[in-house]
């Protein structure tokens, strides 16, 4: 009996420490980011399926079925297209604010308008979606 | 053992109690006196829930390593900051800091909520969406400087 409580604890503690200081850090390289200059009528796209990411740190990430996303400019990697009316942040051992980069439909990482980086995103995803607006 | 969970937790339920909640004007009554915001410069708001949850954590808010005041819980206040890149991070034994963008113009709020780690609690800023932290907002109390002080 006496034996088996510091066992409980270790595994009471070790999800702990992997959940609260032990999460690695989130992917990134410095990003070569090119703003999207035109103020209006910058392209749109509205998501047609709902999509999980699962980052590499374990994070998971929702895109929710029909929320949009405004051109915000490019990088070597592809168009990055930043949450309208509300926010995305990706997580490792910190917390990033985060604009999809989508090279055709494919959904190739994350750019960090924070800190100019770049987080891919591995294996890319297919992501569903629908232009709404163009120039 | 059972003894030493109780006496722990009488501990840390005595000493949220004694610490409690940020206890400023609501958010009505400070609203009327937030100035507009000027051309150049975005708006960012730190707020935490009332949540009794690591009461007793109470921590500094820093803002790209600057001290701009306390996540107390049920408590919030506002700054005004030029359009930039900003770290949030707060004081506490493992530090887990929040990396974003102000534009000129935007709003962001940042919600601060306790989080257990293995030696001692900590404090994790997160992003939050304006619709989610305006039905907040008007439950808590402002905990900052006198509204005219909070622009910078």
């Amino acid at each position: 009996m006496k034996t088996s409580i510091p066992r409980q604890l270790i595994c009471l503690l070790l999800p702990l420490a992997v959940l609260a200081g032990c999460a690695s850090s989130v992917p990134a390289q410095k990003a070569q980011f090119t703003p999207y200059q035109q103020v209006q009528g910058a392209r749109q796209i509205r998501v047609l399926k709902s999509t999980e990411i699962v980052l590499d740190t374990a994070y998971k990430r929702l895109i929710p079925e029909n929320s949009t996303w405004k051109l915000s400019g490019t990088l070597p990697q592809g168009d990055v297209y930043r949450a309208e009316k509300t926010i995305f942040t990706i997580e490792g051992r910190q917390v990033h604010e985060a604009y999809l980069v989508l090279s055709g439909n494919s959904l190739v990482g994350f750019y960090l308008p924070g800190e100019s980086n770049f987080s891919p995103l591995s294996p890319p995803l297919t992501l569903n979606f629908e232009s709404v607006k163009h120039d | 053992m059972i003894k030493s969970f109780s006496l722990i937790g009488s501990v840390v339920l005595t000493a949220a109690l004694m610490t409690g909640c940020a206890s400023g004007p609501k958010y009505a009554e400070v609203a009327k006196s937030i100035p507009t915001l000027q051309a150049d410069q975005g708006r960012v708001y730190f707020f935490r829930s009332a949540s009794m949850f690591g009461a007793a954590i109470q921590p500094d808010i820093r803002l790209n390593n600057e001290v701009v005041g306390t996540s107390q819980p049920g408590g919030f206040f506002y700054l005004d900051r030029p359009a930039g890149q900003y770290v949030a991070a707060t004081s506490t034994e493992t530090e887990k800091t929040l990396s974003f963008v102000l534009d000129a113009g935007e709003t962001k709020y940042v919600r601060t909520s306790p989080s257990f780690g293995v030696i001692a609690g900590r404090m994790v800023p997160t992003l939050e969406t304006p619709e989610a932290a305006q039905k907040e907002l008007p439950e808590l109390s402002y905990t900052g400087k006198p509204a005219a002080a909070a622009a910078k």
